[in-house]
């Protein structure tokens, strides 16, 4: 039940890595990729974060309504969600409420409007179906991400002729158009159903179209631009070279910024950061805005590693260098260098944060709202960090845990007493000793060297690796043997919008040398999954 | 744009609106105003099929389970007095039957999950891969079940809120199909009573848009039409639930045009607070859910809906109540004894339960009342919250769905008989023509007869 799997050359190739060179290394050859049967084809609705950046390539800075359908977490990603749920009645409603609302908004911007309106009509209180049409084909590429069909054109565009008949108005006629167009399934959903793939009879090849979808949600967390949906349109998205060209262009750009901030966010549940719950008598330093700052601050640092930085993906562990406003330096004790917004700072060389486990985020989060857990945290260590699979407790249990008291002052005392049941301590016993090790941050995040009036003790083991605190911890997780393998399951996993099967294995094992080849680097990795079979294949669905 | 037809029609002696809202004065009551006669559609419609009122259903939800000794009642049948945690209930100790001793029988692998699933949809939870998962139910649940049944008619085929801030949802209409609460208050005055909303013996507005707007949502659904040939099997049903969805809001609009219900209990509630913050870093429950009451009574009045849930606060809620030393469910794990903190939460709890149930009494239908018309199912996600136990599951039945249930009962069940005969009954009790509820361990063909009006 506790998988632990073995990615040992993973990790030969990290520690020959790290010190490799500051360049994109140039990946020496391997053996070529393991083939794999794809996953079965599926309809994806978009995810909330989804919707609102292609609400906003598609039309400008409107102001996207936050009351939309809730995602769905599927095997720890939202992205998965997408891929089995439907649109409720709600959802309907709301999405209708979004669709007219962002179309009126654009229409009433002069800049937004002339870029969707590639012609005026010749009246503007009359119908005038020749430009409406227009709208609807230039408009339709870019929402359904793939070209309308002649039917679909010839709706759309009746309904802005019948609109602008009665209601005396060509842009009214567009704007029931565009909503229209915002409210289909073919906006809503990725369908990404792929075509029979002339190389492997009985498998299916994603379209030229639908891999702009597919690189455009995984690298950017967007909608395709107009040079991917050229390229698209071209057929070069089903080459090899094509497929390399966008892949680069992709990331290089600063869109890919936002693709790296979703998956991770998704990853490390940080959305939830919103509705963060703490007890302020407890926590007397906590605010509606702890939550979101907190997010900000490790996201901004993935970036800054990813990006600016190129620094391997362990370094998220291990690193001094953190991204935090004035809020935050003083949750942390550290001299703010900027006194509004972000700004980067070195932690001190003594000073017990280092990397994301000296991070708010992952601290307050994975913590109760009135006192720490080391199972949520040790829990948030094995399954999103090194991929272990975790049961739920067993039902029918007594599951108490003693309170704080002279005798047992430190949670490290009542977790012994806890895990006398043999039941709980088989999962237990693989969770608290690690989330221990983060007990000298509080509920919060904030530094602390005692509990109730007790030295508190933050040693352990991880998997043999001793730690003696939450840093030495951050380096123990950074050189597990399934640390990099879990970072490339998970990409994975939300490329391809769907739970890795068996089958993948070889696939995610040989992505996952590659990863260590280039010195654990996020970016090339990224470009592996993109040109791997997993990602450009599927296979009918039943 | 917008060709507004005067809200008056000359003759008429008295705007039935404007006489709720001078009489509630902000408050969400529903008034047995003696108006039933005065405001007599010339084309009213909504009750020309029915002799008397319609039945409505819904749920009532809480986290995080009860302690059965503080529960369960002394005494069964017609002669039990409230227990400790029924206390706040005491007053409606005839509308209600209490229902002890049942067992949720499928197995318990996801604790707060396996619970909710066995009672709302007799069945298991869903699954991902080869696993029960908590991320779906398995089957539809009752009210959905239900609202196929007595939700056709209405604007809304079932309306489903929330209290405590989630996202999860315990409304299914097919596995991974939830039916997601609204959670503020004010989102929901505006889709239920906001623009459109049209009151008894005011005339609908006949705004071109509207038409309009059927139409967009007619060219939507001949996209999912056409897109649905091309699916896999478990697309199609994705889709098909989406089409369904987007040919209800096509009727929602129509039924704007329409003439509304006439409906003498109708009335505006009061218009709630744009925001309702925490309160030092707690919710505030009690407001909200009293708020959410008072609308949900009124959309049942208005005949907006006939299927109405509210899930009070999620399974495994974390909320930290008002004077509460801890969240609810740290508390319902590490409190030792009695649990006189957690005992405390439940009385809150179910304060607020009491508050719902009376908002529907408050309501006058006939020589009854709304809440006599409906049937209210009152659960947990668990027994002992501490253990995570489904036996002797903790539910409850509020209103007795104009005569086809029992009220003012204990009924102990002398067999720890299979939770899924209350789901029996109640599909029943509400004309759905069952012959089975449920799944797997859950499975059952017979209700509780005991219960049975």
């Amino acid at each position: 039940m506790l998988a632990a799997r073995s990615l040992a050359p993973a990790l030969a190739l990290f520690v020959a890595a790290a010190c490799a060179a500051e360049d994109l290394p140039q990946l020496p050859e391997l053996a070529p990729a393991p083939s794999v049967i794809p996953a079965a084809v599926t309809v994806k609705r978009l995810t909330r974060s989804q919707y609102t950046s292609t609400i906003r390539e598609l039309l400008g800075e409107v102001a996207v309504p936050i009351a939309l359908e809730p995602d769905a977490e599927v095997d720890g990603f939202l992205a998965l969600g997408g891929a089995t749920t439907s649109i409720s009645a709600l959802g309907v409603e709301r999405y209708e409420s979004a669709a007219y609302d962002v179309a009126a908004q654009a229409l009433d911007n002069d800049a937004i409007r002339a870029r969707i309106l590639p012609c005026e009509p010749a009246d503007a209180t009359q119908p005038d179906p020749a430009c409406a049409e227009e709208v609807v084909r230039s408009f339709g590429l870019r929402a359904f991400r793939r070209p309308l069909g002649e039917e679909e054109i010839a709706r759309y565009t009746d309904i802005a002729v019948l609109a602008a008949e009665k209601l005396g108005s060509f842009r009214d006629g567009v704007e029931f158009a565009l909503a229209g167009l915002l409210q289909s399934p073919h906006f809503l959903f990725r369908v990404e159903l792929g075509e029979p793939d002339p190389d492997a009879p009985g498998r299916r090849r994603y379209s030229s179209y639908e891999m702009a979808s597919r690189l455009a949600y995984f690298l950017w967390g967007t909608t395709p631009d107009d040079a991917l949906l050229a390229a698209a349109s071209k057929g070069e998205l089903v080459t090899t070279a094509g497929l390399e060209r966008e892949a680069d262009r992709l990331l290089a750009s600063p869109r890919a910024r936002l693709g790296v901030r979703t998956f991770f966010e998704e990853r490390f549940a940080l959305h939830r950061l919103d509705d963060l719950v703490k007890d302020t008598s407890v926590f007397p330093s906590m605010s509606a805005d702890l939550g979101p700052d907190a997010r900000e601050e490790t996201l901004a640092s993935l970036e800054e590693l990813v990006f600016d930085r190129d620094e391997p993906y362990p370094s998220l562990m291990t690193r001094r260098r953190t991204i935090v406003n004035r809020r935050l330096a003083s949750l942390y004790g550290v001299p703010a260098s900027s006194l509004d917004g972000f700004a980067p700072v070195t932690l001190a060389e003594d000073g017990p944060r280092r990397g994301l486990f000296g991070q708010a985020s992952i601290l307050a989060l994975y913590s109760h709202s009135t006192a720490t857990s080391s199972t949520l945290r040790g829990k948030f260590i094995r399954t999103a960090l090194l991929c272990a699979t975790i049961p739920p407790p067993p039902a029918d249990v007594d599951t108490s845990l003693p309170e704080p008291s002279e005798v047992m002052p430190t949670l490290r005392d009542r977790m012994a007493e806890h895990v006398t049941n043999p039941v709980c301590a088989s999962c237990h016993t693989f969770l608290d000793p690690i989330g221990l090790g983060l007990e000298q941050f509080d509920g919060l995040g904030r530094f602390r060297t005692t509990e109730q009036g007790a030295t508190i003790d933050p040693t352990g083991e991880l998997d043999g690796a001793k730690f003696q605190d939450a840093r030495g911890l951050g380096e123990a997780v950074a050189s597990h043997p399934d640390f990099a393998g879990c970072l490339t399951r998970h990409l994975y996993r939300y490329a391809t919008g769907v739970r890795e099967r068996d089958g993948d294995e070889p696939l995610i094992g040989w992505l996952t040398e590659r990863f260590g080849a280039s010195g654990l680097r996020i970016k090339p990795l990224l470009r592996e999954i993109v040109l791997s079979e997993g990602f450009r294949f599927g296979t009918e669905a039943p | 744009m917008t060709r507004r037809v005067p809200e008056l029609s000359p003759g008429r002696p008295l705007h039935r609106r404007t006489v709720l809202r001078g009489l509630l004065g902000g408050a969400a009551v529903g008034v047995g105003l003696p108006l039933f006669d005065l405001f007599v559609h010339d084309n009213g419609h909504a009750l020309a099929d029915h002799t008397g009122f319609p039945k409505r259903f819904g749920w009532w939800f809480f986290g995080n389970g009860i302690h059965a000794e503080k529960w369960t009642p002394a005494g069964d049948g017609p002669t039990w007095e409230p227990s400790p945690q029924l206390l706040p209930l005491a007053a409606l100790k005839s509308e209600i039957t209490v229902l002890s001793g049942l067992k949720v029988y499928l197995p318990n692998t996801v604790p707060h999950g396996s619970g909710p699933a066995g009672i709302l949809t007799g069945g298991p939870l869903g699954k991902v891969g080869d696993s029960f998962d908590n991320s779906t139910f398995g089957g539809a649940t009752l009210d959905q079940i239900i609202a196929q049944t007595i939700g056709n008619d209405t604007r809304f085929r079932s309306i489903e809120v929330a209290v405590e801030r989630s996202l999860d949802s315990l409304s299914y209409s097919g596995p991974g199909q939830t039916n997601p609460p609204e959670d503020k208050p004010f989102a929901l005055y505006q889709r239920i009573f906001g623009a459109g909303f049209v009151a008894p013996g005011d005339t609908p507005i006949l705004d071109p848009k509207l038409a309009l707007r059927r139409s967009v949502l007619d060219a939507i659904s001949s996209d999912s039409l056409a897109l649905k040939k091309r699916l896999g099997q478990a697309d199609k049903i994705r889709l098909e639930q989406h089409y369904d969805n987007i040919r209800a809001l096509e009727k929602q609009l129509k039924k704007l045009e329409e003439d509304p219900p006439n409906l003498a209990s109708c009335g505006l509630p009061a218009t709630p607070e744009a925001d309702y913050p925490d309160l030092e870093g707690r919710p505030q429950m009690s407001a909200i859910s009293r708020v959410m009451s008072d609308m949900l009574a009124m959309a049942l009045a208005c005949d907006q809906t006939r299927v109405a849930s509210v899930m009070f606060s999620r399974p495994v809620s974390g909320v930290l109540y008002p004077g509460a030393s801890d969240s609810h469910h740290k508390l319902t794990h590490d409190e030792l004894g009695q649990q006189p903190k957690v005992h405390a939460i439940i009385l809150q709890i179910i304060e607020e339960l009491a508050y719902f149930l009376e908002a529907l009494r408050k309501v006058p239908e006939g020589d009854a009342t709304l809440l006599e018309h409906s049937a209210i199912l009152c659960m947990s996600d668990c027994s002992f919250g501490k253990s995570h136990a489904i036996d002797n599951y903790p539910l409850l039945l509020a209103g007795g769905a104009d005569g086809a249930l029992k009220k003012g009962i204990h009924y102990k069940s002398p067999s720890a008989e299979n939770a899924s005969r209350l789901g029996f009954t109640l599909l029943r009790a509400m004309g759905v023509p069952v012959t089975e509820f449920g799944a797997a361990e859950g499975l059952v063909t017979q209700g509780l007869e005991d219960i049975e009006g």
